[in-house]
């Protein structure tokens, strides 16, 4: 055993990262042992560190940028900046052992460390520790500096094939069962008697989407008031566009009287942050919580019940695959964010009507809360923190490196992500549009739901390729819930770049999105109104191709729409369009909807048009109309459709061979269905 | 080989008199023409039965467009009997210590294979999407622009020292600029470009191959006139000493190219395949770049820059940049296509287009 007196910590901007950071160096506390934190200035860990009488030291540092822009150079000049900073920190405290925890904070302190060693300045040992089942750009590089990764996920060995070690997820020692009466007694506020407590925190930097749907919420829980308590953790995001304590609390004043307000305030508190998360746990009887890995981790250990609202559209999905794993443990249930239209944008965000509804559901299910419990505190069963701390200090590792510690996500690899998961719907699809359902595909219901809620968080992707891959998604799996969502952005109307729209492009939700919705909407098969004021609005698009697919569209819903004429009128403008896609798919639908007097004699002027498929469509259509007995001056029909021009520019081919050959092949599969069936 | 034989035969021997024909180039041009014929109209069927045994048919892509699917099942590659078939013609009748014809011919081959990479690819996963990847064929490409460039700038340059940088635009008769700096870059698009444009074309039974047989000839034309001193002085060129070679190039492929579209003419009983659209393309690309005449690919090969221009604006610019079609369809023909005209149709009027185009290359050698 190797004897350690310096130890430093490196890591930070989220609680995620820190704790992690706190609980490992809590492991080598000692009297002998000296530590040292380094973070960044202004970020979770300035706060928290010198609260367990760490010291601390701040480095610059930022994140690594996605794509090139501007945001790289200030992130390379601070990693530089950073780098130097850390040599001089290194240098003077000259650690035994360097353990990151990620977080862009520990690039700089890593990187100085393994230079240093190569030009063996220093002895140190580096570690890092990564939370996430998907490691970040900068762990993945930093990964190759290092003696050894810790890692808490199985999938996340394949990153780091020469030195990743499975771990687990270390937790502050201080996380474990506090007596609930000691605990009640120790919190800075108190909560009557007799009450359950519900604890709701999105993670140290808070969530505004929970924070939102919370604040709603209270409203509705109002009349449970002298059964319940709530510890809402508001976080300690700050930015320019959104503060989550600020935003808190005007929220509140904004949608509750004072009267009302004081109400709350007997069965409700919020705080920024809570520095001994152990109290809060201790007296709580559910959480509600983002999934991250920390917070499951720690949930488990306390045994709790959790109502998981995982964070979307992160990489490998893996919060969400968290809550999956807990909830079929049964440890949890989970609530997804629901993408919907508010002030006329797509925002993520859950109505507080339905939050409240969960919670008191829950609440009131004793034995389902017990059952929880029981099953939250066996899911996990790991001594993390003890597994990293012997490895550190090379004690009795080889033996544990089977150990599969931690939660798992549920192998995000056996569902499929969402291009695969399109391709095999479609593939469903061609082979029976009329029979296609999507239950058929995807058998079991939870899938299906995780599915639909995966692919409406799509919706408010950045790039334009992954909205158009969820709204056909959802077009494909029925999810008829999300039609307001796809109709507000349909109707979402906001230009791209000038330099975009010289070159043909208009709005951000872009051609094919808008032709896809409409193209959903027909496979949703609902004629609300929020359909009918898209498909108006998809008559005068500026692109081809939806004022086509909404024309189709309006004729598949010909029998449902609550007014013709509206419709009628679009249609018969979209007849004199240059392009024969339209024009051909207006005349079919004029034949659908429209009448003797609307519709037929402008059909009927077409007999002349310059291309033979819109010449045909016109036929098909005045066909429709007299399908459906809406031409009652049959003669004069039979005189004037003759006029029509029937020269063609295109044919068919028939190949007489390969009917020969098709025939064949059709008869031996008949015979040998008949001589299975004997 | 013929050219060997009768350079060595007729002089020395009085019974070989008439072999001095060998020393005309318009002489062999026919003999090459019509030997690339013969052999391709002998060889062809033979391929195709050869094809067909071992599967080497068509793996359609689904484009939509309901013609396409009856032709999943024809026979492709046929593009390399064709060029096989210019190979042996110019081994007969060229002089094969000419480097300009060797160049081209390395073209013709090295694109060749390109395409026949490909082709197999695709066979062996049997789809139409799955072959050789693009970037991966872009690169083998650029290794020949790359080449091509060293080989015209080293010592071993079969063009003259003065003319390696000079870009000559139709119409002008001094060359708008004179630098390996600038040319360079552009002669290297021009080969990705041109080397695809003509796999780009290639779409409908025997589109690719007429529109090509013109392009060549007239650079043949160009070849001849261009390695002829007088000519070239007459008309204010560059005279190119040796280039009247490529003339019998020219005239083997256009001779090939006939025999190929006796085959391939709608209904086709087989098709080229990436195998012959790329080595078509690689040709015509070095041709150019010999003779001097990459601008005028515009007019000349109009057709081919028009295909090329509509499928690259519609899938880069519009598909995935834009998030919109640009066209109705992309290349060209499946655009015309999707107008309603009948496959036939589409591609005897763009045959006519570029036959219209070869004419007003043609008429740019006197109006300069």
């Amino acid at each position: 055993m190797q004897t350690i007196k310096r130890v430093l910590l490196a890591g930070g901007g989220t609680a995620g990262h820190v704790n992690p950071a706190l609980a490992i160096g809590s492991a080598f506390a000692s009297s002998e042992t000296r530590l040292l934190f380094v973070g960044v200035r202004g970020k979770v860990e300035e706060e928290v560190v010198p609260r367990e009488g760490i010291p601390i030291r701040f480095v610059r540092a930022s994140g690594f940028p996605a794509g090139l822009s501007a945001d790289l150079a200030v992130f390379l000049l601070n990693l530089f900046i950073g780098t130097i900073q850390s040599l001089a920190i290194l240098l003077g405290f000259r650690p035994d052992i360097i353990v990151g925890t990620g977080g862009y904070a520990s690039a700089p302190v890593v990187m100085a460390a393994s230079l240093l060693r190569k030009i063996r300045l220093i002895k140190s040992r580096i570690y890092i520790h990564e939370q996430n089942a998907v490691p970040g750009k900068l762990n993945r590089l930093m990964g190759r500096f290092v003696h050894q990764v810790l890692v808490t996920f199985p999938e996340t060995l394949s990153y780091f094939p020469r030195n990743g070690i499975l771990a687990g997820y270390p937790l502050r020692r201080r996380i474990s069962r506090v007596r609930r009466e000691e605990a009640r007694q120790k919190l800075d506020f108190i909560i009557p008697e007799g009450r359950k407590v519900v604890l709701v925190f999105g993670g140290s930097q808070g969530s505004r989407t929970i924070n939102h749907a919370l604040v709603d919420a209270l409203g509705h829980l109002l009349a449970h008031r002298d059964q319940l308590y709530i510890i809402h953790g508001v976080g300690l995001f700050k930015s320019r566009e959104y503060n989550a304590l600020k935003d808190t609390e005007a929220r509140l004043r904004r949608i509750y009287s004072e009267e009302r307000l004081k109400c709350i305030e007997g069965f409700y508190t919020y705080r920024p942050y809570f520095h001994n998360i152990e109290l809060v746990y201790a007296v709580s009887d559910l959480v509600v919580a983002r999934a991250g890995a920390g917070t499951l981790n720690e949930i488990s250990v306390m045994g709790l019940p959790a109502l998981l609202i995982p964070k979307p559209n992160l990489p490998g999905d893996h919060q969400v695959m968290n809550a999956r794993a807990t909830e079929m443990a049964g440890g949890a249930e989970i609530l997804y964010e629901q993408v919907a239209p508010a002030n006329g944008k797509l925002s993520e965000w859950i109505e507080g009507k339905i939050l409240a509804e969960r919670i008191l559901a829950l609440l009131q299910d004793d034995s389902r809360l017990r059952e929880m419990s029981l099953r939250s505190r066996s899911f996990l069963n790991t001594d993390a923190l003890g597994r990293i701390e012997r490895r550190i200090r090379g004690i009795g590792a080889e033996s544990e490196q089977n150990a599969r510690p931690s939660i798992q996500a549920t192998d995000a690899a056996s569902l499929p992500g969402n291009a695969e998961l399109l391709a095999l719907l479609e593939r469903a699809f061609e082979e029976q549009p009329t029979a296609y359902k999507p239950e058929n595909v995807i058998s079991q219901p939870q899938d299906l739901e995780y599915f639909k809620n995966r692919a409406s968080a799509l919706l408010i992707h950045p790039q334009w390729q992954q909205r158009n891959l969820g709204v056909k998604l959802l077009g494909l799996l029925h999810a008829r819930k999300r039609i307001p969502a796809l109709a507000a952005l349909f109707c979402d109307r906001e230009p791209v770049s000038l330099f975009k729209r010289l070159l043909g492009g208009d709005f951000v939700q872009v051609g094919f999105i808008r032709r896809n919705i409409i193209t959903a909407f027909v496979r949703l098969n609902e004629c609300s109104p929020e359909v009918e004021k898209s498909l108006l609005l998809g008559l005068e698009d500026p692109y081809y191709e939806v004022r086509a697919e909404a024309a189709r569209a309006a004729a598949c819903y010909s029998a449902r729409l609550s007014s013709r004429e509206p419709f009628i009128a679009g249609l018969l403008k979209l007849l004199a369009s240059p392009v024969i896609d339209v024009a051909a798919a207006a005349a079919e639908a004029l034949g659908k909807l429209g009448g003797e007097h609307d519709a037929l004699p402008v059909l009927l002027s077409m007999w002349n048009s310059k291309f033979w498929k819109v010449r045909a469509a016109v036929l098909r259509g005045i066909f429709y109309l007299v399908d459906r007995a809406e031409v009652t001056h049959l003669e004069l029909l039979e005189k004037q459709v003759p006029r029509f021009v029937l020269t063609s520019t295109d044919f068919t081919p028939r190949f007489e061979i390969k009917s020969a050959y098709q025939e064949l092949m059709e008869a031996v599969s008949r015979s040998k269905k008949a001589g299975n069936a004997q | 080989m013929i050219y060997f034989i009768g350079k060595y035969l007729h002089p020395n021997f009085e019974f070989f008199s008439f072999l001095r024909l060998v020393d005309y180039i318009s002489a062999r041009s026919i003999g090459a023409a019509l030997t690339a014929i013969l052999l391709t109209l002998f060889f062809t069927p033979i391929f195709i039965r050869y094809l067909q045994r071992n599967g080497f048919v068509d793996q359609a892509r689904a484009t939509g467009i309901a013609a396409a699917s009856d032709k999943a099942g024809t026979p492709a590659m046929g593009g390399a009997v064709m060029a096989g078939c210019v190979l042996i013609s110019c081994l007969l009748w060229c002089n094969l210590a000419n480097p300009f014809l060797l160049i081209v011919l390395l073209g013709m081959i090295w694109f060749g294979f390109i395409g026949l990479l490909d082709d197999l690819a695709k066979m062996r996963a049997r789809s139409g999407d799955r072959g050789l990847s693009e970037p991966k064929k872009l690169l083998l490409q650029a290794v020949f622009a790359a080449a091509l460039a060293l080989l015209l700038i080293s010592p071993f340059s079969p063009l003259p020292s003065s003319q390696i940088g000079a870009f000559y635009i139709p119409f002008l008769k001094s060359p708008v600029f004179d630098s390996v700096w600038f040319y360079f870059p552009i002669m290297f698009f021009f080969v990705l470009v041109v080397g695809n444009s003509v796999n780009i074309t290639d779409g409908l039974d025997g589109l690719a191959i007429v529109p090509s047989v013109f392009v060549v000839g007239v650079l043949g034309v160009f070849g001849y006139l261009l390695g002829n001193a007088i000519w070239a002085r007459y008309l204010n060129y560059p005279f190119l000493p040796g280039t009247g070679e490529l003339a019998i190039f020219c005239s083997a492929f256009a001779g090939a190219g006939i025999g190929f579209l006796w085959f391939n003419a709608y209904p086709a009983q087989v098709f080229m395949g990436d195998t012959g659209s790329l080595a078509i393309g690689g040709c015509m690309a070095v041709l150019s770049i010999v003779l001097k005449q990459e601008a005028l690919f515009l007019i000349l090969g109009g057709l081919f820059a028009a295909e090329a221009a509509s499928s690259q604006i519609q899938d880069k610019i519009g598909i995935r940049w834009l998030g919109r079609r640009i066209f109705l369809r992309a290349p060209l023909h499946h655009q015309m296509q999707h107008k309603g005209l009948a496959e036939t149709k589409v591609v005897i009027r763009l045959w006519i287009a570029s036959g219209i185009l070869a004419l007003a290359a043609l008429a740019t050698i006197k109006l300069r």
